[in-house]
């Protein structure tokens, strides 16, 4: 059943992390695929800016199929930005996409929360298949995909969110020694967002972009933020998880342990 | 018959209108191998006439025979050049009755009109103007008259992109023009057959003649001293007071801070690439009259512009290589068969004894070779695009036998149809069964890449704390390496990145070196393999005399020597190698060059980083390496990991490891740039670099990447011999204290290789998380004490200060009202269970100290799991692991959300 009320049973929620998208598996009365941020097409777009690769489209439709095919989710749950082109559709997304959303459809029904990349996806997607630009509740998880303000629903829950495409540098003794999609977690700020009250907070799990091509800072998320959830953020909630899951930590402990420090020694 | 009467009546005339007293000793050994039709490669100094070797017999030709178009073509790498050349060519046309013109990227569209209505008899131009003939209609008709091209400055084009991306345009002309004579002008190389093939292709004979070089040269060695001032003081003291210096320095900064040492003198100007084109001018115009006495220079000096006559040659510090030597000092005593007398002011003990060695070998000979790129992927794939939009649609066989005759690709397959694969999905072209086909991205990229020198765009490093620029670094490097957070080093300086936008960085100084990523000062010119071998040879016998004159050099190099004996510092020599323990990390003192060195280090950073899961820090210079290790690694490991390296897994090694580095990178972008992957303009906010380098995995673009680092920026080679020696035992390695001569390193290239997985650094993240969590410790044996502090600060086995019992519970911060709820007088049921769970908690910390505490700081964590994890008996990393897998676990769940 979609657009499921929340109140679902709290005991049984599970969230399970899956590095090889990255995308998360949201298991709770049913079981909730999330992939965000395909950017399908995104090559003839790179092309229009100087950058020239051939299409990667039918290996990123894999990597969605294949995780699908593992984890069998009641659902697909495309979290925006399933396409590239704005405010056109190119021919390159006209001629792959039809074959892509026919070949999720075949595994699991699918749900697409629209994106700022997504103006007539809703062409290629039957009606059942489209959930509001500003979000929805779906088995008691709220799902947005992060450049609008958050439906009311969404007050008081967990929301998934993309857009940001969330990368972590990670430092050693030494030097950065990787960078990585990761998630950042926090609280929301609820009147900053219009959000009615709601007895207890709503909490924000930003999720890494599945195209492999896209990435941002998670720093810079939170310094220069540029979106309505970003600008809304508790600064002092926010976490780091990497895709698989681990605890980072809060923001500070992803940086160098003599960042701004008193200490003095020669370099 | 001398080669004089065999010229046309009205050269001969002209020769003694320009007031020549005779031939030069080049002329009369250049002229009738010209006058006879053969290709010529002739070496000789500059200022013995080499110009006119080559032009007087080619104006007999073109006196002889009229043709049409261009019938003489004289190619020069530079714009300053082509300037200087058509002045003197001009003066010789005029008198002769010929037309000379020139074509650069500075000629105006008027000039240009007017030679495609009426073409020169003579064309003067650059490689990159040349390409750009080929896609007008009318010039392209103007070369079918070509009979001469004349290739100046050839060893400097032989050993680049630019001269392989020629020697396919002499290929393209000989389409219109068929067989044409080729001259190519020289100076001294150690490798002039291989230079002659390189101009001649491997098919036709080569004539090579040679004006020897090093008879006529009058070189010394003088120490400067360690200190700026002192160097500057003693480059005023080796000026010739008759005037007419040329002080040539090795960068750009050392010749401004020269200059303005010496400014006061009057009758001294900095002469370099950066100045403007009007101040470089002015300079040359006003050293040539005799008004300034000195003009201080970089490279920009070398090649062959006139600037009259040169008493004397400094050179600042060491030349690094023999040529450059041979050529900076040739530059002196212009006047045919004068000696050329040269200094070389050495800046420290590295610098001086590599003086010696490279003015030994000046006078033996013993050059280097020209390293000309053979089979450039980027070079043939510019060429192929080239070829389309020159011809619209080609065949392929046509391509092949145009590559065919040069010597750079002399078997095009099956490089080729990679290279027409990958250009084919870049929409460069078309493939239509044997042929190719222009597109319309062909002609915009063609615009875009006339030039295969990285014409970079700079991105400006603006420092936010004095609020002003700092210096620019390439885009490329920039977009492969620097982002928010890191640290690199530019002007000795180390900068913490704060943002990256379009064409700017902004930056705040940072403190330490830790972190610290690669930087780039410019290209360095790297000591070679054998120079630096021999200045190895001369640290152990210490015969300095044999190679230095100056008492006082001598006494400096003595002392530096005896000083690392008096701290029984063991002498890095060409049979020692010796790895020091230093703050930093491990400095591998080895005498191999620094391009055997980038081998060695790259390699030995790669197997410790797979090995102990860290990233390390390379810094590199002709004699050591600096490896920045975390504080448990140290030589004996790096030792272990020498002495286990097998030198047959080298080259593999570092192909897998590379890639993960920022000169891979730095060099990836530049090179699918060339391929027309990534335009010049492109937009980099667009693209999120992380992923970059897998973008190219096994395409042709990555494959030109590792060939040119490994032609030009590593010496496999070289490298595998100093680790067979070491595996031999012919030379030992040992380990010890860091030393003078290790300590001393100017380094000039820096990387950082990160291992293959993150797992030390993810686990380093999280020891850094929960040392810094907030732990609250309280007594559940007197039940009167508590502290809040910070894990870090716990002690091993805590203790109440109340009651002395270590039946310590430690609550995170959130759960410190438990320690009330369970102190309750009286206690509900749910009380007594919370009572039960801190008593299980300080239990565990009874039993297990400070590792209790530290398990239980993880989220999720309740006393079960902790005591799970102890029960592991997990130590190190092992235990951290265990606590991030029960931290996963919980995060999963609903506790979490």
């Amino acid at each position: 059943m979609l657009h499921a009320p929340p109140g679902a049973d709290p005991d049984r929620m599970r969230i399970e992390f899956l590095e090889q998208g990255p995308a998360t598996l949201v298991v709770n009365r049913e079981r909730t695929l999330v992939v965000a941020d395909l950017h399908f097409g995104i090559e003839s777009d790179l092309a229009r800016h100087g950058w020239h690769f051939s299409s990667r489209s039918l290996e990123r439709l894999h990597r969605v199929t294949d995780l699908v095919d593992r984890f069998r989710p009641d659902r697909l749950l495309l979290l925006g930005d399933v396409k590239q082109s704005v405010p056109f559709t190119t021919r390159q997304e006209w001629r792959e996409l039809p074959e892509v959303l026919a070949a999720f459809r075949a595994r699991a029904p699918l749900l697409v929360v629209p994106g700022n990349h997504d103006p007539g996806i809703e062409r290629l997607l039957r009606p059942e298949e489209l959930a509001e630009r500003t979000g929805v509740v779906v088995d008691g998880v709220g799902y947005l995909h992060g450049h609008t303000l958050p439906a009311p629903c969404l007050a008081g829950l967990l929301v998934l969110v993309g857009h940001h495409h969330p990368l972590a540098a990670i430092q050693d003794e030494v030097g950065c020694a990787v960078r990585t999609p990761a998630y950042l977690v926090g609280e929301l700020d609820g009147p900053c967002l219009g959000l009615p009250p709601a007895g207890r907070p709503t909490r924000v799990l930003f999720t890494p972009a599945f195209n492999e091509l896209a990435g941002y800072d998670v720093q810079r998320i939170v310094t220069a933020p540029f979106s309505p959830v970003s600008r809304c953020l508790k600064r002092e909630t926010v976490e780091v998880l990497l895709a698989d899951g681990t605890l980072l930590g809060p923001i500070e402990a992803l940086a160098p342990p003599d960042r701004g420090g008193g200490e003095v020694s020669a370099g | 018959m001398t080669a004089l009467d065999r010229l046309d009546p009205r050269i001969r005339q002209t020769i003694a209108e320009r007031g020549f007293a005779g031939l030069s000793e080049a002329q009369e050994l250049a002229i009738p191998e010209v006058l006879a039709g053969r290709h010529l490669l002739l070496i000789a100094p500059t200022g013995t006439g080499k110009t006119e070797s080559a032009m007087l017999p080619v104006f007999h030709g073109l006196l002889s025979t009229k043709s049409a178009g261009f019938s003489a073509i004289y190619i020069t790498p530079l714009r300053a050049l082509n300037r200087d050349i058509l002045l003197r060519m001009e003066w010789w046309c005029a008198a002769l009755g010929l037309r000379a013109g020139v074509r650069h990227g500075d000629t105006t569209q008027a000039e240009r009109r007017r030679q495609a209505l009426h073409p020169p008899d003579l064309l003067i131009t650059t490689p990159e103007s040349l390409q750009a003939l080929f896609m007008g209609k009318t010039l392209k008709r103007h070369l079918t008259g070509v009979r001469y091209v004349i290739v100046d400055e050839v060893h400097e084009l032989a050993g680049s992109k630019r001269g392989a991306q020629l020697s396919v345009a002499l290929e393209r002309i000989r389409t219109y023009a068929g067989e044409f004579q080729r001259i190519g002008l020289s100076a001294t190389v150690g490798n002039p057959g291989e230079v002659g093939r390189f101009l001649c292709g491997p098919h036709r004979p080569c004539r090579v003649v040679a004006v020897p070089v090093a008879k006529s040269l009058d070189l010394s060695v003088v120490y400067a001293g360690d200190r700026f001032e002192a160097q500057a003081r003693c480059v005023e003291r080796a000026l010739d007071p008759s005037g007419s210096n040329l002080v040539f320095t090795n960068t750009r900064v050392t010749a401004e801070a020269l200059g303005h040492a010496l400014f006061r003198r009057g009758d001294i100007e900095v002469h370099h690439g950066s100045l403007s084109r009007e101040v470089r001018i002015d300079a040359e115009e006003r050293f040539k009259r005799g008004e300034l006495g000195t003009l201080i220079c970089t490279s920009s000096m070398e090649l062959g512009i006139d600037i009259g006559h040169v008493e004397h040659v400094v050179q600042f510090g060491s030349p690094r290589e023999v040529a450059r030597l041979v050529q900076r000092v040739g530059r002196a005593g212009h006047r045919l068969s004068a000696i050329s007398r040269g200094t070389i002011l050495a800046t420290g003990f590295d610098d001086l004894l590599e003086s010696g060695v490279i003015v030994r070998r000046a006078m033996a000979g013993e050059l280097e070779p020209v390293r000309i790129p053979y089979g450039a992927a980027d070079v043939l794939a510019n060429q192929v695009a080239a070829l389309a939009v020159e011809h619209g649609e080609i065949d392929l066989a046509q391509v092949r036998a145009i590559l065919g005759r040069t010597a750079v690709f002399p078997e095009p397959d099956p490089l080729l149809e990679r290279v027409v694969a990958e250009m084919a999905g870049h929409r460069l072209l078309r493939v239509e069964g044997d042929r190719l086909v222009t597109t319309a991205r062909a002609r915009r990229y063609l615009m875009g890449n006339l030039s295969m020198i990285h014409d970079e765009r700079k991105v400006q490093v603006f420092d936010l704390a004095s609020r002003r620029t700092v210096g620019t670094l390439d885009e490329s490097f920039v977009v492969g390496t620097i982002d928010p957070g890191s640290v690199f080093i530019t002007k000795g300086q180390l900068w913490r990145v704060l943002e990256v936008e379009e064409g700017r960085i902004t930056v705040e100084p940072a403190r330490r070196a830790k972190g610290e990523l690669p930087s780039w000062e410019g290209e360095q010119i790297p000591v070679p393999f054998a120079v630096a071998r021999e200045v190895g040879g001369l640290r152990r016998t210490r015969r300095i005399g044999d190679y230095i004159g100056s008492r006082r050099a001598i006494h400096y190099a003595e002392h530096v020597l005896d000083e690392m004996d008096r701290n029984r510092s063991v002498i890095p020599t060409d049979r020692t190698i010796t790895l020091e323990n230093a703050e930093e990390g491990v400095v591998c003192n080895i005498c191999a060059g620094h391009r055997a060195n980038e081998v060695i280090a790259r390699v030995l950073s790669l197997l410790l980083s797979a090995r102990y899961g860290t990233s390390v820090g390379i810094e590199i210079d002709a004699y050591r390496c600096l490896l920045r290790l975390p504080k448990s690694l140290g030589a004996a490991d790096v030792q272990e990991t020498l002495l286990s390296l097998d030198p047959a897994h080298i080259r593999g090694l570092l192909e897998i490891g590379l890639k993960r580095t920022a000169l891979y990178k730095w060099k990836l972008v530049q090179v699918a740039k060339k391929f027309g992957a990534i335009d010049p303009d492109a937009d980099y906010e667009r693209i999120s670099i992380h992923r970059l380098s897998d973008l190219f995995d096994r395409t042709v673009v990555q494959q030109e990447t590792y060939r040119e680092l490994f032609e030009e920026y590593m010496d496999v080679e070289s490298a595998v011999e100093i680790v067979s020696a070491v595996h031999a035992g012919t030379i030992e390695v040992v380990t010890t204290q860091v030393s003078l001569l290790g300590a001393s390193g100017l380094f000039s290239s820096r990387d950082l290789v990160p291992p293959e997985s993150a797992d030390t650094a993810i686990l380093a993240t999280v020891k850094r998380r929960i040392d810094d969590s907030e732990v609250v410790l309280c007594c559940m044996n007197c039940r009167r004490w508590k502290q809040k502090t910070r894990v870090s600060r716990v002690e091993e086995r805590p203790q109440c200060p109340v009651c002395s019992a270590r039946l310590i519970a430690a609550l995170k911060p959130w759960d410190e009202p438990l320690y009330a709820v369970a102190n309750r007088k009286t206690k509900s049921p749910e009380d007594r269970e919370v009572e039960k769970r801190l008593l299980r908690n300080a239990n565990i910390v009874l039993s297990s100290g400070k590792k209790a505490v530290i398990a239980l700081s993880g989220r999720g964590v309740g006393p079960e799991h902790a005591s799970r994890i102890l029960g592991t008996l997990a130590e190190g990393d092992q235990f951290y692991r265990q606590i991030l897998k029960a931290e996963r676990q919980y995060i999963q769940t609903r506790h979490f959300w």
